[in-house]
């Protein structure tokens, strides 16, 4: 029986890979639906950002916007922006692991868990102004925490905390962050097995051993991915922040918003090229991310 | 079954709930106080009875349906494509689903606009159009999030290996889809249609420039610019309307029997 | 037990009940006056029409809410509304991004800065129009051919909580007084916020600056953030009333909208600084691509009318007719009692087109140089 069984299997790969390599066409026919759709309403709109990047307000090609970017106010705000990212990426990344490893591993009840999932997807997009606010309420100077900590002797601000201060932002992003990073890293840790846990055990592994040799090769490239998408979650925020700095704190999201959105006569192709400048450093952290996705396979190997 | 909870388990539940609750109550006491000197649900009244506070929530709710669909329609067989067909192409499609944080939501607006209010695609001529274009639109902003969440359940299970199975009992890539790959992403498609209805339920300039006041992101900003504490309430009653919204389709879900990886947890 | 994990829902559910199940006020009909001789076929084409599309119109923002709801309730026509935050670059561009479409996302009117209006006609994106009582708008702040025309003005203002500031400051000067330590705000950020911008654009002539020289403005805002009374944030309705940013410097439509709104809880005093009064003057037009240019045209007649003008008024806004209105004396004592007093409103400045965009570009461009922190 199974000598026919592996008989059947090896037949029908052998049709398979040469119904596959003979049509190479028909692999790529599956990604048309996808392409097609990226292309008419990502690639086309994204078209006039580079364009637009590469003229001036009078229609002549020009690489004047991009020289502009080079200004050292511009400059500093691509640095505040990239530093924001990356400390709530972080932040928000490794609590929001713990706090799926408490739901899943860590055996919390199931009731439980699917709170704190449904709870993640809405906290995930609890931002803009309403979040500005409620972390106004809670952490500024007449905040609820505040006062609550001020009527039992420790002044928050008085020892240096400033709600309005790139560290206030980055807790506040957290706030997204952290759920974002639970709902996408749940369903990695879900697929950690027990029995390879229980295997390794019952080959003298310690817990340690475990984590370091199996469980966090595993887990790594999701862990890579799922902080990719808080990095660039936090990179593209906008509203959050202008509701929390009030002009103080230079990100580029808000000078792009000047340049496109502003009240002041306003020069949208520098918005553009600022765009731009996003998309080049967002695509060098892909490719950060692929070499470290790479580095995690070969580390399972 | 799963081992006892560890402290360290519960403490970070702890931390966590803290953090997450202290904004919201914060917010919530704060709505309170409506009416002068007296805490009083007088703002919740009048939220509640705006009708246009109905209208915005229940069509962002439909816009937010469409768009999930659309979403997973799009992203579950290319993710599996990618990896079953072609992996060489991973980091180019992934690429593509990063582009949304970093194109200015105005200039995405303004740029599909421009590209659909002429022949041969006259997307805004009709309110149906212009409808369907913001669905579009966000199936575009949504698109890392489900994309991040299909990947990573993909990544959880062994996706070569049952594609494999199945095409040895007879399987077409139709049925291996829907009967094989669908079930066993369950909870990573919940996460990233959760997501994607919460970017659709708080979206502002998309939907302000295609659908103004209709949408529900507009709507709430209306009345977070002059009325302070039904501001308050109507983050207060967004959150539990989103939170009972989720919880409904995590309770459809679960009648459905589940299809777990057995033994996985 | 399981339905124990739907309490928080059905508390909800029972909440929502409770509260909404209450009877609501019913809205005061409009008595419509007959419309001015030589407009009924402009009413019918618009009606024929049957929609008008606006923007940037926030309800509280010199009372649009009830221009609004009258025009639609008079006319029967439906009104879309598009982003009421847009800023006045975004309605420029939502005009040329729809160029090519007649669908309910294109605007009919705008209503942009002041500093915004010579652009319209260079790149022709509105149509000229003189309403009926065209002849009543100064000639300063209206185009000769009709292609735009101030609506109202305002001038920069203190919007106090007198809850938490026992002693309202009268001037820019006090504004540095120890006594109002992280209470200060501004309404936007001064790179992207025209009401932001001209608040500056004030402090400078009330510290040696001029029309033509804000820098005194920007080194106000630094000396008020050196001693630790300007709070970072964005202030808002909803931070003054939370005592966050107790005192909030912004036009003074906006702050007797905030004062209205919140009818005493908490009590709010909307103050004109002695010195350095600087109005800001707002543009009507008509798209040049409007799907509906009748329903915009009668948009624009029922805004100047003097029903219109007064809506406006109600708002805390000084429509662009005000003189007119005075000497003919048709403002209604009730209204009148609600804005400062006129005596505050003389001593207003009035820069130019040209003041107004070379400040504004000073300002954008100085303002993280001369008064941002410099966050690490």
């Amino acid at each position: 029986m199974a000598a026919i069984r592996s008989e059947q299997r090896k037949l029908s790969l052998l049709l398979e890979r040469q119904w596959v390599s003979s049509l190479p066409l028909l692999r790529w026919i599956a990604g048309l639906p996808y392409f097609g759709f990226v292309f008419f309403f990502m690639i086309l709109p994204f078209l006039f950002l580079l364009i637009g990047s590469l003229q001036d307000a009078q229609g002549r090609w020009t690489l004047k916007n991009y020289m502009d970017l080079l200004e050292p106010s511009i400059l500093e705000a691509y640095s505040i922006s990239v530093r924001i990212s990356l400390a709530s990426a972080i932040g928000g990344g490794i609590l929001g692991f713990l706090l799926a490893y408490a739901i899943t591993v860590g055996g919390l009840p199931s009731g439980i868990r699917s709170a704190l999932l449904t709870f993640s997807g809405v906290a995930s997009n609890f931002a803009g102004v309403p979040l500005a606010f409620a972390f106004i309420a809670t952490l500024g100077r007449t905040g609820l925490v505040t006062v609550l900590l001020k009527s039992a002797g420790i002044d928050l601000y008085g020892a240096g905390f400033n709600l309005y201060s790139f560290w206030g932002l980055t807790l506040t992003y957290i706030y997204f962050q952290l759920p974002l990073m639970v709902l996408v890293i749940t369903p990695a840790l879900d697929g950690l097995r027990r029995e390879w846990r229980e295997a390794a055990e019952s080959l003298g592994a310690s817990t340690l051993q475990y984590w370091w040799r199996i469980a966090l090769p595993i887990l790594t490239p999701s862990v890579l991915g799922a902080m990719v998408l808080l990095f660039g979650n936090a990179f593209g925020a906008y509203a959050t922040a202008v509701s929390l700095t009030g002009g103080f704190i230079n990100l580029v999201t808000i000078v792009i918003g000047a340049q496109i959105s502003g009240d002041v006569l306003y020069n949208m192709n520098l918005g553009y090229a600022l765009a731009m400048g996003m998309v080049f450093i967002m695509t060098l952290m892909m490719i950060l991310y692929r070499f470290l996705r790479q580095q995690g396979e070969r580390w399972l190997q | 079954m799963k081992g006892r909870p560890s402290l360290w388990s519960w403490l970070w539940l702890l931390i966590g709930t803290l953090y997450f609750f202290l904004p919201l109550l914060a917010t919530f006491l704060f709505s309170l106080r409506a009416k002068k000197g007296v805490l009083s649900l007088l703002a919740y009244q009048r939220v509640l009875q705006d009708p246009r506070f109905y209208r915005a929530f229940l069509f962002s709710l439909e816009i937010g349906v469409l768009t999930i669909v659309f979403s997973i329609a799009l992203v579950v067989p290319t993710a599996y494509w990618i990896r079953v067909s072609a992996p060489q192409l991973r980091s180019l499609v992934e690429w593509t689903t990063m582009m949304p944080f970093v194109i200015p939501p105005v200039v995405l607006t303004f740029g599909l606009i421009r590209l659909y209010s002429r022949p041969p695609l006259p997307l805004t001529s009709t309110f149906e159009g212009t409808t369907f274009l913001l669905v579009a639109g966000y199936v575009v902003l949504s698109l890392p999030y489900m994309y991040r969440a299909v990947d990573i359940g993909l990544q959880a299970i062994d996706v070569r290996g049952l594609t494999e199975a199945a095409q040895s009992l007879g399987a077409g890539w139709g049925t291996i889809l829907f009967r094989v790959i669908f079930p066993n992403l369950r909870v990573a498609l919940l996460s990233g249609s959760f997501l994607t209805l919460a970017i659709v339920m708080g979206e502002y300039t998309m939907a302000s420039f295609l659908v103004g006041l209709n949408a529900f992101g507009p709507y709430m900003w209306l009345v977070g610019r002059n009325k302070t504490y039904e501001s308050a309430a109507l983050s207060i009653i967004s959150f539990a309307l989103t939170w009972f919204c989720i919880s409904l389709i995590q309770v459809l879900n679960r009648g459905r029997g589940v299809a777990q990886i057995p033994g996985a947890h | 037990m399981r339905f124990l994990r739907f309490v928080p829902q059905m508390l909800l559910l029972s909440a929502w009940l409770l509260v909404a199940c209450q009877p609501g006020a019913t809205p005061a009909p409009s008595a419509a006056p007959p419309p001015a001789p030589g407009l009924e076929g402009l009413v019918k084409a618009a009606q024929a029409e049957g929609m008008l599309t606006v923007i940037a119109l926030p309800h509280d923002w010199c009372n649009y809410g009830e221009a609004i709801e009258t025009f639609k309730k008079r006319y029967g026509i439906q009104v879309n509304e598009l982003n009421p935050d847009a800023s006045s670059a975004e309605e420029i561009e939502a005009i040329k991004a729809n160029k090519g479409s007649k669908g309910p996302q294109a605007p009919d009117v705008i209503d942009v800065g002041l500093g915004f209006a010579p652009q319209l006609v260079e790149e022709q994106l509105v149509m000229p129009y003189k309403v009926s009582t065209w002849d009543t708008i100064p000639n300063e702040v209206k185009h000769p051919d009709g292609y735009w025309y101030g609506d109202y003005y305002g001038v920069i203002a203190f919007e106090v909580n007198k809850e938490v500031v026992k002693n309202v400051p009268q001037d820019w000067a006090d504004l540095l007084k120890p006594e109002y330590k992280n209470m200060v705000a501004l309404a936007g950020d001064p790179r992207l916020s025209a009401q932001a911008q001209m608040s500056v654009y004030a402090a400078a002539l009330a510290n040696g600056g001029s029309l033509d020289n804000v820098m005194p403005g920007l080194e106000f805002f630094k000396k008020l953030n050196e001693v630790g009374n300007f709070v970072p944030v964005i202030g808002k309705q909803s931070t003054v009333a939370k005592g966050e940013t107790p005192i909030l410097i912004r036009w003074d439509y906006n702050a007797l909208a905030d004062k209205e709104a919140l009818a005493g809880n908490p009590e709010i005093e909307v103050v004109i600084p002695k010195s350095g009064v600087i109005a800001g003057v707002y543009v009507q037009a008509i798209s040049a691509y409007a799907p509906h240019p009748n329903a915009a045209k009668l948009w624009m007649e029922f805004l100047y009318s003097d029903e219109g003008q007064l809506i406006w008024l109600k708002g805390g806004c000084h429509p662009i007719r005000y003189a007119d209105l005075v000497k003919r004396n048709v403002i209604p004592p009730d209204i009148a009692a609600k804005l400062p007093p006129a005596e505050a409103y003389a001593r207003a400045v009035f820069p130019t087109i040209e003041q107004i965009n070379r400040a504004k570009q000073v300002i954008a461009d100085n303002w993280m140089k001369v008064v941002g922190a410099e966050v690490k």
